[in-house]
């Protein structure tokens, strides 16, 4: 029997103690998904109206200061709220050595599109 | 289609299990084989076909499906009362626990037809045929529909389910209003039957760490009882990734629960309870 | 855990292969699935911001991508997908906020998801053929 299967049931679920952490998340969670409500309907809408447009038509559309500040909000709102929920379900189905190297790699990944995003936005908005 | 109480048999049946293969991610020590079909009892009429959960630990062969014949002019209307005939009258190895009948002792959890309850208070005509009579899912069998609960007791004795004052001991009572001892009911009645967590998809994949509906409405109890002086300390314990925040509202427990307790809005108290002291 | 005696693993019965699937775990993996397909429309949101941004011929190459019969499949997708996460998202909310446990309560509102997703998907995509044709 291993060392594992010596160990008491208590023990067992005691586990390594509660990690005292968690609320943050959950709670970051929430408020970019109340955030992402409006944002991603206002989206949503465009898109549909916008539909057909020709590139200097949505040039047009994404250079306008209401149009460039919404999307910049809904990219930083999209992956943080896109991180944190890949995150839970990795934790969920992922449980062998390669879980932590996928969670940072997803979490890093989020960031490096959200900055690309913000990139792109911000060179369509102020560039020539 | 609109399920008003969790006592309410499913009606419609759209998919009778998710479309995995019945073998899927199972160890070859629990995959199931066919078993034996018994034979029908002479001189009955009306008959319904159960087909049971089998595993003898003694045998050292893999659990298995056996197929009975039930006389239902000569046995009680209740799902404990078919699987007692059984034992009775066809097969006597069958092994189940079973205690008060009534639904108040938790004993004869089991999944009947695909749903965790209480054997003693389903109704057989509200089955299928043949009936599929399994073990409490997701747990270690310890012979046939007998589940070993040792590891969802340790998580029940992790949350401290016992009275925790600092205050020292009063002469008589300790004293709680009856708006505070009210706060109690819905949570108190648990029977700690563990059909909740025993179908909770999140207990299946993380039920080593994630303490699962039943420990966490006992914690929520505790929580909310006035006379508890360890509320914060006990908040600590819970706040971790994995013990409370596996919840992910998927509510299969509230569906579940024989006695009518609602665990998904008891999670969901502790997660506002968190939330609450720290703003 | 294993048997005393034989020193053999006591089996483990089953779970997802044999529960019966009902409104509260298939929404729930139906929000969980679409939530994952958004994670990649995300993804791909973030290449045709930087297609447009690259200036009008790789525009062009996007546009010709989502014009063509995967390109609009996908969308469709997108759309369902989208608003499914939206309304299971507003529902998982409101429990958060504490409301929606009764199991009536539950009931309704998972049915109402699926309602309201698949009328908002199909009257999205007849606005968006009503406004752009079918030539898009």
């Amino acid at each position: 029997m291993s060392k594992a299967a010596m160990r008491s049931p208590l023990g067992r679920a005691l586990g390594l103690g509660s990690a005292r952490d968690g609320v943050e998340d959950w709670w970051r969670e929430r408020v970019s998904a109340v955030a992402l409500v409006p944002l991603t309907g206002w989206f949503a809408v465009s898109i549909v109206t916008h539909a057909g447009d020709g590139y200097s038509a949505v040039i047009a559309w994404l250079r306008s200061p209401v149009t460039t500040t919404l999307m910049t909000l809904l990219l930083i709102t999209l992956f943080q709220h896109t991180a944190l929920g890949l995150q839970v379900v990795i934790e969920d189905y992922v449980h062998s050595r390669i879980k932590i190297p996928v969670l940072v790699g997803v979490r890093l990944g989020c960031f490096s599109f959200g900055i690309a995003g913000l990139v792109a936005i911000l060179r369509i908005a102020f560039g020539a | 289609m609109i399920v008003r109480s969790s006592d309410e048999v499913p009606r419609t049946t759209v998919l009778k299990r998710f479309p995995v293969p019945r073998n899927l991610g199972v160890a070859a020590g629990s995959r199931i084989g066919r078993g034996r079909t018994w034979p029908a009892p002479r001189g009955a009429t009306r008959m319904k076909r159960f087909d049971v959960y089998r595993y003898d630990p003694d045998s050292g062969e893999n659990p298995r499906i056996d197929s009975y014949q039930v006389d239902l002019d000569d046995c009680g209307p209740m799902v404990l009362d078919a699987l007692i005939w059984i034992k009775n009258r066809i097969d006597s190895t069958l092994a189940f626990r079973r205690s008060c009948r009534e639904g108040v002792c938790g004993s004869c959890a089991m999944n009947i037809d695909g749903t965790n309850w209480l054997a003693c208070t389903r109704f057989i005509s509200d089955l299928a045929t043949p009936a599929n009579v399994y073990p409490l899912a997701n747990m270690r069998i310890i012979k046939d529909l007998v589940p070993d609960q040792k590891h969802l007791f340790a998580q029940h004795q992790l949350i401290e389910p016992w009275l925790r004052s600092k205050t020292p001991d009063p002469a008589r009572e300790r004293l709680q209003s009856p708006e505070e001892r009210h706060r109690l009911d819905g949570l108190y009645e648990c029977i700690l039957c563990f059909c909740c967590t025993s179908g909770c998809p999140s207990h299946w994949w993380n039920g080593d760490r994630f303490l699962g509906p039943a420990v966490l409405l006992q914690a929520a109890r505790w929580l909310v009882d006035s006379r508890d002086e360890a509320t914060g300390e006990r908040l600590d314990e819970l706040e971790d990734p994995f013990r409370l925040y596996r919840c992910h509202t998927i509510l299969n427990c509230t569906r579940t629960c024989p006695k009518g307790l609602n665990p998904g809005k008891a999670i969901a108290d502790i997660k506002k309870m968190l939330v609450e002291r720290r703003s | 855990m294993a048997n005393a005696l034989s020193g053999r693993p006591k089996p483990l019965s089953p779970n997802i292969q044999i529960y019966r699937p009902q409104l509260t775990s298939v929404l729930s993996i139906a929000n969980r699935i679409s939530g994952v397909a958004l994670s990649a429309y995300a993804v791909a949101l973030v290449i045709w911001l930087l297609a447009v941004a690259a200036g009008p011929d790789s525009y062009a190459v996007a546009h010709a991508f989502i014009r063509s019969w995967l390109g609009q499949v996908l969308m469709f997708g997108c759309t369902f997908c989208f608003f499914l996460h939206f309304c299971g998202g507003v529902r998982h909310l409101a429990w958060d906020a504490g409301y929606g446990f009764s199991l009536r309560a539950i009931y309704t509102s998972g049915w109402a998801v699926v309602a309201v997703s698949v009328a908002l998907t199909v009257l999205t995509w007849a606005i968006k053929f009503a406004l752009a044709g079918y030539d898009r």
